[in-house]
């Protein structure tokens, strides 16, 4: 790049300098010989209203960052805890509900005598998983998400299953926790049901707007709700259960939307299975851990295992508590969408009454669902680029956007949940079915790809960490199929047929990419050397305008071979076209194409296709230069009126063989140039 | 590289800081950039490309040199990096020490920061050079010389 130099005068004649311009300085910065680096400025946008939406942009989303600026922070294991746990642990906030709204059809009697049982036996369920997980942490340090260890340990199409499996959990996270949170909101706010949308939509965009922005997992973001949360529900399980010793508990009278009492459906196995499988939605976010080891300090497996492990006992005791205490104060959960006060809501009323404790542990539940869903919106994103890169997904999601964020997949969850949401009219009971399969899909794959590991590395101990393994395996399948079952009709079956779907489509867009790639790839052994097939230019032209001008001028300097085509539906235009043609661009030869049809397209192919076939058969195949002349409209209205014909032209012959497409753009800036003492023809391009 | 003690920091408001490419020029900018920063002080790197007298003053040199501009450019990257930012000025001159001092004076600077490298090889000396003995005499503001540490066993 070659600069402009300015002579200085010196205090003496001899030191006279030259300030040599550097024109690269504002857009460029030379890192080694014929490389440079762009700064942010050569990605300015140029015209003034894209300088408006990037301010605009920058105000919403922040300022552009530098891949150089990526904060790897390293996370202590309380902040780990907040931030990974928030999932798993606000998870408890609608579980013991999902068991209550079960076992309450058997009448009072089976909802009371049988909620803590089946607790206990989603609180085993959860020691096993979440022992299984940390054999996932110690194995994959550098995180085992179950798409990774499926992938690499079963086969790949597993891989895919468990991808779509937690590609659709990650969806549904962000739908149930924020329609849950709701739900909190409205336990103490209950005028805010009937605008429960409008704040889903309000608050997904938040999350939305801050992850584009490149919010990353702070700890103090997370650990305020989240401790705040897990200290005062310790508090209600305490207080709870102090009031059950000293025998003070009592059954309160069911609140107005409460769902009715009295029995329309015996106890069975097969609702105690359904209580089960409606519970197990406690489980969720539990492998959150397991996927981000490499964030912890090290050593991050150990500490990722202890924390896991730490989450298991919060979650279990939160959990076991609350139902307990429910089931001590017989609380019987509120009619769907009735509004009414969740079953936590309640169950903190028994204990904190109507204090600011009660208000500040529904505001704690509500923020603390809200970030379980922002840890989806860390996750989804991640995958789709780890699918992107594998070719799995369109690559653009694997693409980081201004602010380091993957733009492309943080926007696709934020629609599809906000979707969900509206179609399943915000309600919290109605979206679950359709959540747990996925988690238990990715559990039994995770837990099946360990067992796998371990034999294959046979590390020290292999023989009961993958005991540990298949037996968190076999258990989450068995559980996969209750919750499969029992939860089909109501809305399990769009799980099942989704992930076949998103894997035939993973597997689809897998194949193309690999065709274009076997197509696009050059041999080693291959050399580039100059081109040596002959070259030919053809311009069509809708008239003679300064456009096509600059056009002919551009096919000059490609070849000698030219000629421009005029395609005219009247033979006596085009008669004084041919005279004016030949007056005024002397040394191009101008083919006038007849169309009494009025076609434009059609007749200008049909005439290559003519070249081509009078080609000499014992040459190669001519390249030909479709020269376009297009006029460069200064506003946007003005794209609405110019151009229309050169662009279908140009996607007509984009695909052409042998065939390479030029637009000749033609400025009004150029006027200038264009002196009209001077004649067009002789102007240099 | 530790931050230098603020009572050691000389106050400037317009610094020009000289640059050769040569490996005392990482410790410099980063001690102006400081030192800078804390003043809250503009910073104008300066690289010379010496002129033989066998080509005329104005000959294309500096601009067609990848090196010279990779000077400043470096420059750059470093002060990004500590969120300093630096004006970077490419001369073409006979003389370096005059170049400077001209430069410095022209853009009023009230400080003048220079390096002044180790030489490890023979027992270790400081190649203090014409530069810096000219700069000394001649500018017209205070100049900061910034010596590279010597290091406990030379190399021979």
């Amino acid at each position: 790049m070659i600069g402009g130099r300015r002579p200085l005068p010196g205090r003496k004649l001899a030191d006279r300098r030259v300030r040599v311009e550097r024109p690269h300085t504002p857009y460029f910065r030379y890192t080694g010989p014929d490389q440079l680096v762009a700064k942010q400025a050569a990605s300015m946008p140029l015209t003034p209203a894209g300088r408006f939406v990037f301010r605009v942009r920058s105000l919403i989303f922040g300022r552009p960052l530098a891949s150089a600026e990526e904060i790897g922070e390293r996370l202590p294991k309380k902040k780990a805890l907040a931030i990974f746990s928030s999932d798993a642990i606000s998870s408890s906030a609608y579980a013991t509900k999902e068991i209550l709204r079960v076992l309450i059809v058997a009448g009072a009697a089976g909802a009371l005598a049988y909620s803590i049982g089946v607790s206990v036996a989603i609180a085993l369920l959860l020691t096993i998983v979440s022992f299984s997980y940390r054999q996932v942490c110690r194995a994959y340090p550098g995180g085992g998400g179950a798409y990774i260890v499926a992938r690499q340990n079963l086969a790949p199409i597993f891989g895919l299953i468990a991808a779509s499996a937690l590609l659709i959990d990650y969806v549904m996270t962000v739908a149930v926790s924020t329609a849950s949170a709701i739900q909190q909101i409205q336990s103490i706010l209950p005028a805010a049901y009937d605008f429960r949308i409008e704040i889903a939509f309000v608050s997904i965009s938040l999350i939305t707007i801050g992850n584009l922005r490149g919010l990353r997992e702070s700890g103090n973001i997370f650990a305020v709700p989240t401790y705040m949360f897990i200290f005062l529900a310790l508090m209600i399980v305490i207080g709870g259960v102090a009031r059950i010793v000293m025998g003070t508990a009592h059954a309160l009278p069911p609140q107005p939307d409460a769902v009715p009492l009295g029995a329309t459906e015996q106890l069975s196995i097969f609702l105690l299975l359904k209580a089960f499988a409606g519970g197990s939605v406690a489980l969720t976010g539990v492998e959150a851990i397991a996927n981000g080891v490499p964030a912890f300090k090290k050593p991050e497996a150990t500490n990722a295992a202890n924390t896991m492990i730490t989450m298991a006992v919060v979650l279990g005791v939160i959990f076991i508590g609350i139902t307990v205490v429910a089931h001590a104060f017989a609380i019987v959960p509120s009619v769907d969408n009735s509004g009414g006060p969740t079953v936590v809501a309640l169950v903190a009323g028994t204990v904190f009454g109507q204090s600011p404790l009660f208000y500040l542990f529904q505001i704690a539940t509500a923020l603390i669902l809200f970030l379980a869903a922002n840890t989806s919106f860390n996750a989804f994103p991640r995958l789709a680029a780890i699918l992107a890169e594998d070719g799995y997904m369109p690559r653009q999601f694997s693409f980081r956007g201004d602010r380091l964020a993957y733009s492309w997949g943080i926007v696709l969850l934020a629609a599809i949940a906000f979707g969900l949401l509206v179609l399943f009219n915000g309600d919290t009971h109605a979206l679950i079915p359709l959540y747990s399969v996925g988690v238990f899909v990715c559990f039994t794959l995770s837990q099946s790809g360990m067992v796998k590991h371990w034999f294959v590395t046979r590390e020290p101990g292999w023989w009961w960490r993958a005991s540990v393994n298949a037996f968190g395996g076999v258990l989450t399948f068995v559980v996969l199929l209750v919750v499969t079952s029992v939860k089909f009709q109501n809305g399990a079956y769009l799980v099942i047929i989704l992930i076949p779907i998103l894997v035939a489509v993973m597997l689809f867009i897998q194949r193309q990419y690999s065709s274009s790639q076997r197509q696009l790839a050059i041999r080693p052994e291959f050399v580039a050397l100059p081109p040596h097939r002959e070259e030919r230019v053809v311009i069509p032209i809708p008239g003679l305008t300064r456009a096509v001008i600059q056009a002919v001028n551009v096919g000059r300097s490609i070849s000698t071979d030219l000629r421009a085509v005029y395609i005219s539906e009247d033979p006596d235009e085009a008669a004084k076209m041919r005279k004016v043609w030949e007056r005024q661009v002397p040394g191009v030869p101008l083919v006038v194409v007849e169309s009494p049809y009025r076609a434009l397209v059609g007749p200008l192919l049909a005439y290559l296709d003519v070249l081509d076939r009078a080609w000499p058969p014992n040459k190669p195949e001519p390249i030909t230069f479709i020269v376009i002349p297009e006029y460069v409209a200064r506003h946007w209205w003005e794209r609405i009126l110019y151009n229309q014909s050169a662009k279908r032209l140009r996607s007509i012959l984009i695909g052409r063989p042998h065939t390479v497409v030029v637009s000749a753009p033609y400025r009004r800036e150029e006027e200038s140039r264009f002196d009209p003492a001077v004649p067009e023809g002789a102007d240099e391009p | 590289m530790t931050a230098v003690p603020e009572l050691h920091q000389p106050p400037f408001r317009r610094a020009v800081l000289a640059v050769n490419g040569g490996p005392s020029d990482a410790r410099i900018v980063r001690v102006a950039c400081q030192a800078a920063r804390a003043a809250k002080a503009e910073l104008v790197a300066v690289h010379v490309v010496e002129i033989d007298w066998s080509l005329p003053l104005e000959a294309d040199v500096a601009s067609r040199s990848e090196d010279a501009q990779q000077v400043l450019d470096a420059v750059e990257g470093i002060a990004e990096t500590e969120h300093q930012g630096v004006e970077t000025v490419l001369l073409q001159a006979r003389d370096v020490g005059a170049a400077l001092v001209d430069e410095a004076s022209e853009r009023g600077a009230d400080m003048l920061i220079m390096g002044l490298p180790y030489r490890k090889r023979f027992g270790g000396d400081f190649a203090i050079g014409r530069t810096v003995p000219y700069v000394f005499s001649n500018a017209p503001c205070a100049v900061w010389v910034i010596r590279e540490p010597i290091s406990e066993r030379p190399q021979g």
